[in-house]
């Protein structure tokens, strides 16, 4: 058991599956020789060589068509899209390409491919280089979409989506790659599509994603030490396909679903839970539905302003108490 | 078809439609409740004569009308019904169409709305629809008391609809020092009944204590067999009850009302049982014919009604042809309750907490101290109709029977 | 049905021929290469069964289109359809020269590409009119025709999306080291699209086995590409930007477009990267079949009639004496093979509504949770 970095766990899930499989290969803008803006691929590079580790322009539609072209005659490519709000410069790719040659093809096509790109805010990078788009690839039929909010979470789960033979979009999120977490040693992958229990509580059921979780998990400390509230955290992990066994019967236990998501309000991940919620466990709800998410704005970039709109363990907090009752 | 304002029992002449579960054009049935009303004895939900569409409302919320006045019009399946000028004319009436409540305020029925008027949770609705409970009995831990899950099933494991007697909820005084709480309609059925009935006859109390041993015995012989079979605990009030009405047969004057100068004596002993609901009101629901009844059936009887009062499910005709009350405040444990008497009734019992008390025996070979389960029993009576000798007799032939009846044989 | 003879080229490229390839320079030598060859008919380059197989493939792709055609009248073909009547050329040339495991990517007006890398007929036809025996299934229809076991790797009908895709097939081929060669087919509006640009880039950077064939019919969709386009030659004279040779050759001319499919293939397979070649052509249909290309100027269609690439290349069959009754014969073998696919389609039922719930992910199925 070793302890790495978030970012860390990315260059090691990359390497541990490029040393597998030949035909694992990475391209993005960055990646090689100088390690990634994150330095989340260093070493890579010199393992594995200018070959399988490609350097490109800053051409996001090449490096989309290059993966997809390259996993449907055989490879099985990994595309870096360095911030993932540039993925809307590249979404033709992403939504009606990749996402849709299977099944437009009558099966004809595989798409082992993944897209890793750095999510979300916390960094005081402003609106353009701060969202949080899980959604936006959630909501396309025909992409696996996952955020890992550990680094073992993150190398089991990277390792899972390059094996995956599905495309998977998979975020990392950016403020997370500094931090520090117990990996366990020697191969590691993990299983698409399951959420973690990380904290078992009666009175209310926080879900989260990525950055949310740790800030979720915090929150429910608080709750407890403080307040006497006993929060369950499920970390959804995966987006799609959606563990949504997992999910309900959590949700199911406490009667009570608090979503915390970074996303700008509509459309969020956590609507289409709750929707799911109203659907299928109607009838095991305790009270409403609580989605704490951040406002329907553009991030703003200072601080003080971010600090203020991303939900907070505080805020988190503040919400339960508040509402929960 | 007309909806009529129903009769709610032999003496009401009047009731107040107090909810409108419907609105106009909505589709009713005679499987869910149409109309709450409410008289000076009960609130009840009322459900739909026949199945249909709601088409007119005549009478808003908060107005009294006698029995019998048509409320309301009901188009059945398939019916024509010929609209006539002042129906045709009805779409413009304010009265009808303020009747016509916005859908969203029908959605959340009054039922499904605690005691507080918090909306109940799914999860709460489904487990007091599941064991068929009322909300408004069950004390709410959430914010302004609003009842969770947890307090449900709390309540359930307490014995269900038994009473859990919890701390009312925290009152907010204000800068005066006091806390307004407005009455709520049984709370003011309640008041008014009592007032009348104070006014009305002259109140005398009797007591006599009783020894319970020989009902505690039978008790304990079958209890546990009797919760298994039942669902639910042999308490001391059937035995009370059927003391009483054996003891009516011989002393029938109890079982009687006045009528203007004369004494209607009764046949038929149709037992009515008074029930507390949670501090908030009083309903005393009738079971007919409750003299010819077993020791077990009355049992049965008693614990029906009851959980029915408790569960808003009473029906008209469970508060008509009354002829005696009992009174139960034993549970709390009380010595002796002076109670009113149920109009037009003319005598009333109380049954209290029966503890164990050091009781001289009288034996062959002497009097001996003994450890016995002991009871009082208050009877007030309405002195108009009879005086305190026959009364007390009445109450002392109860007595005789609860403590000479070898119960443990009626039971077995 | 419809399995035609492939030619597979061995001739080595000559270094000259990309310079030799542009319309000026052919227009001038045509007439001379026609007498040469009529008399030197030992020294053909392309030789007899390759001909043919060039004619065979013009034919399926000409008689194909026409009874696409006709089944849009008779209200049998659904959607929408782009059909490549007057552009055969290009895709029978292009085609031909390649080999059976090379890929091609092609846009919405792909049925010629797809026929000519030897999709079947009915499977086109099938796919155009909804039914079970669709290439697609009918999950995809006209603009999307796919046959992977053909090395048709699909017809994209977003401008631009293939042609990094194209590039990224043209990566396996160079990394796996399979000497493959990726071809891109797209039209003259792509030219002025952002991914066509990062392709080309990237491809030229990385020397990518990728061949960018721009099928130039001067129109985008309605409006004539020389309005929206600041070069004259909408991909020639781009080629420069990204250290490529300009070619620019005449599309509607067989044996041009296949001699110089033959020599950007060798270059690609010789590791020396892309090449981008615009072939001029005309459609003889509108945009699509909603459109009767009433934008057009009056005389300019007749014009490109004479052009025709299918009685100019039976011309050419005839010049370098092959037999009448094999030119017309392989013909009606080909009308007959279409009446045959034709029938075929029209017997097919539509697919099976469970097909909607197949084929999101590997595992065959469609579920996004548990």
């Amino acid at each position: 058991m070793a302890e790495l970095t978030y970012r860390e766990a990315v260059a090691e899930a990359i390497a541990q599956e490029m040393r597998r499989d030949e035909d694992v290969v990475f391209l993005g803008e960055d990646i090689g020789a100088a390690g990634g803006v994150f330095k989340a691929t260093v070493g890579l590079f010199k393992e594995f060589g200018p070959e399988r580790v490609r350097d490109t322009p800053i051409s996001e539609q090449a490096i989309l068509g290059a993966a997809m072209g390259s996993a449907m005659t055989g490879l099985k490519p990994i595309a870096e899209i360095m911030f993932s709000d540039f993925l809307a410069v590249c979404w033709d790719i992403v939504a009606n390409e990749i996402a849709k040659a299977r099944y437009m093809t009558g099966g004809q096509m595989s798409m082992p491919l993944v897209i890793r790109t750095a999510n979300g805010g916390g960094s005081r990078f402003g609106a353009q280089h701060s969202q949080s788009v899980e959604n936006w690839a959630m909501m396309i039929p025909g992409l696996k979409v996952v955020a890992p909010s550990s680094p073992a979470d993150v190398k089991g789960l990277l390792a899972a989506a390059i094996r995956d033979p599905d495309p998977v979009m998979f975020f990392e999120q950016k403020s997370l790659y500094p931090i520090k977490g117990f990996v366990p040693d020697g191969e590691l992958v993990d299983e698409l599509g399951t959420a973690k229990v990380l904290r078992d509580g009666g009175d209310v059921t926080i879900v989260a994603l990525a950055a949310m979780v740790p800030r979720a998990m915090k929150a429910a400390e608080e709750l407890s030490a403080q307040h006497g509230i006993e929060a369950t955290v499920v970390d959804v992990r995966s987006l799609v396909p959606l563990d949504t066994q997992t999910i309900l019967r959590e949700i199911s236990k406490t009667g009570r679903l608090v979503t915390v998501e970074e996303n700008p309000r509509l459309c969020g991940w956590g609507a289409e839970i709750a929707s799911i919620v109203a659907d299928e466990i109607f009838w095991d709800l305790d009270g409403p539905i609580i989605r704490i998410t951040t406002p329907h704005i553009p991030l703003p970039a200072a601080d003080a302003l971010e600090d203020a709109t991303m939900p907070s363990a505080e805020r988190i907090v503040r919400e339960i108490v508040e509402n929960i009752d | 078809m007309d909806v009529i304002m129903p009769q709610l029992g032999e003496t009401v002449a009047e009731g107040t439609v107090s909810v409108w579960h419907k609105a106009i054009g909505d589709t009713v049935s005679t499987k869910e409740p149409l109309f709450d009303v409410s008289s000076d004895k009960v609130e009840m939900e009322v459900p739909a004569p026949a199945e249909g569409t709601l088409l007119e409302i005549r009478v808003d919320v908060g107005i009294t009308v006698p029995v019998g006045e048509v409320i309301a019009i009901i188009m059945r399946e398939g019916e024509v019904i010929e609209v006539d000028a002042g129906l045709a004319g009805k779409p413009e009436d304010p009265a009808a169409s303020k009747a016509a409540v916005p859908a969203r305020e029908v959605s959340i029925k009054a039922a499904n709305r605690d005691a507080n008027g918090n909306p109940l949770s799914p999860a709460v609705r489904r487990l007091v629809a599941q064991n068929s409970l009322d909300p408004r009995a069950i004390t709410g831990s959430g914010m302004k008391g609003r009842i969770k899950k947890k307090d449900v099933l709390a309540y359930l494991a307490n014995g269900g609809a038994s009473r859990t007697v919890s701390a009312p909820p925290p009152l907010n005084f204000s800068e005066d020092d006091t806390e307004i709480i407005p009455f709520n309609k049984l709370r003011k059925l309640t008041a008014d009944h009592m007032v009348r009935s104070k006014a009305t006859s002259p109140h005398v109390l009797q007591a006599v204590e009783a020894d319970f041993v020989r009902v505690a015995r039978a008790r304990a012989g079958v209890s546990g067999a009797w919760k298994k079979r039942e669902g639910f605990s042999l308490t001391y009030l059937p035995f009370i009850a059927k003391a009483v009405c054996e003891a009516i047969r011989e002393f029938p004057r109890v079982n009687a009302a006045i009528d203007g100068e004369n004494l209607v004596v009764f046949r038929r002993v149709n037992l009515c049982i008074a029930v507390d609901l949670d501090f908030d009101g009083l309903v005393a629901p009738v079971i007919k014919d409750a003299d010819q009844m077993p020791l077990q059936e009355l049992a049965r009887a008693i614990r029906d009604v009851s959980e029915r009062a408790r569960t808003n499910q009473l029906k008209p005709g469970d508060f008509t042809e009354g002829t005696y009350t009992v009174s139960n405040s034993g549970v709390f444990g009380t010595m002796i309750t002076a109670p009113i008497i149920n109009q037009p009734q003319v005598a009333i019992l109380s049954t209290d907490g029966i503890t164990k008390k050091p009781v001289v025996i009288e034996t062959e070979d002497g009097d001996t101290i003994g450890i016995r389960p002991v009871g009082v029993l208050a009877q007030s009576f309405d002195h108009r109709a009879i005086d305190g000798a026959y009364s007390a007799a009445f109450l002392n032939r109860v007595r005789e029977i609860i403590q000479t009846r070898d119960w443990a044989t009626v039971l077995s | 049905m419809a399995t035609k003879p492939k030619a597979v080229a061995k001739r080595k490229a000559s270094a000259t021929s990309s310079a030799k390839s542009s319309v000026k320079s052919r227009a001038k030598a045509a007439p001379k290469r026609v007498a040469k060859a009529k008399v030197s008919r030992a020294n053909d380059d392309i030789g007899e069964d390759t001909r043919l197989a060039l004619w065979r493939s013009l034919l399926e792709i000409r008689h194909v289109e026409q009874r696409a055609y006709d089944l849009f009248l008779q209200n049998l073909v659904k959607g929408t359809s782009h059909l490549a009547l007057g552009q055969e050329a290009v895709a029978a040339g292009f085609a031909t020269a390649m080999q059976k495991d090379d890929w091609s990517f092609c846009t919405y007006r792909g049925h010629h590409h797809t026929l000519a890398r030897g999709a079947s007929m009915e499977g086109v036809l099938g796919e155009l009119m909804g039914r079970e025996c669709g290439l697609l299934k009918g999950k995809g229809g006209s603009m999307h025709l796919t046959s992977v076991e053909h090395g048709a790797m699909g017809s994209y009908a977003i401008i631009g999306a293939h042609l990094p895709i194209a590039m990224g097939a043209a990566w396996t081929a160079q990394y796996k080291k399979t000497g493959q060669v990726s071809v891109c087919f797209f039209g003259d509006g792509t030219t002025n699209i952002g991914a066509f640009h990062e392709a080309l880039n990237m491809s030229a950077v990385w020397k990518l086995p990728v061949v960018f064939v721009c099928e130039n019919n001067l129109y985008m969709e309605y409006t004539p590409i020389k309005d929206v386009t600041a070069v004259h030659n909408p991909a020639g004279d781009r080629a420069a930007s990204y250290g490529l040779p300009k070619i620019v050759i005449d599309g509607n001319d067989a044996d041009e477009v296949y001699r110089t499919a033959q020599t950007a293939f060798a270059k690609a397979r010789a590791g020396e990267g892309p090449s981008l070649i615009e072939c001029l052509t005309y459609r003889h249909s509108g945009h699509s079949r909603a459109d009767p290309g009433d934008y057009r100027p009056p005389g300019e269609l007749e014009a490109w009639l004479k052009k025709d690439p299918v009685p100019r290349y039976r011309e050419r069959l005839a010049e370098f004496g092959i037999a009448q009754d094999v030119i017309d014969g392989m013909d009606a073998e080909v009308l007959a093979q279409v009446d045959e696919a034709t029938e075929i389609s029209k017997a097919s039922p539509p697919p099976g509504l469970d097909l909607i719930d197949v084929d999101v992910w590997a595992d065959g199925g469609t579920a996004w949770r548990n």
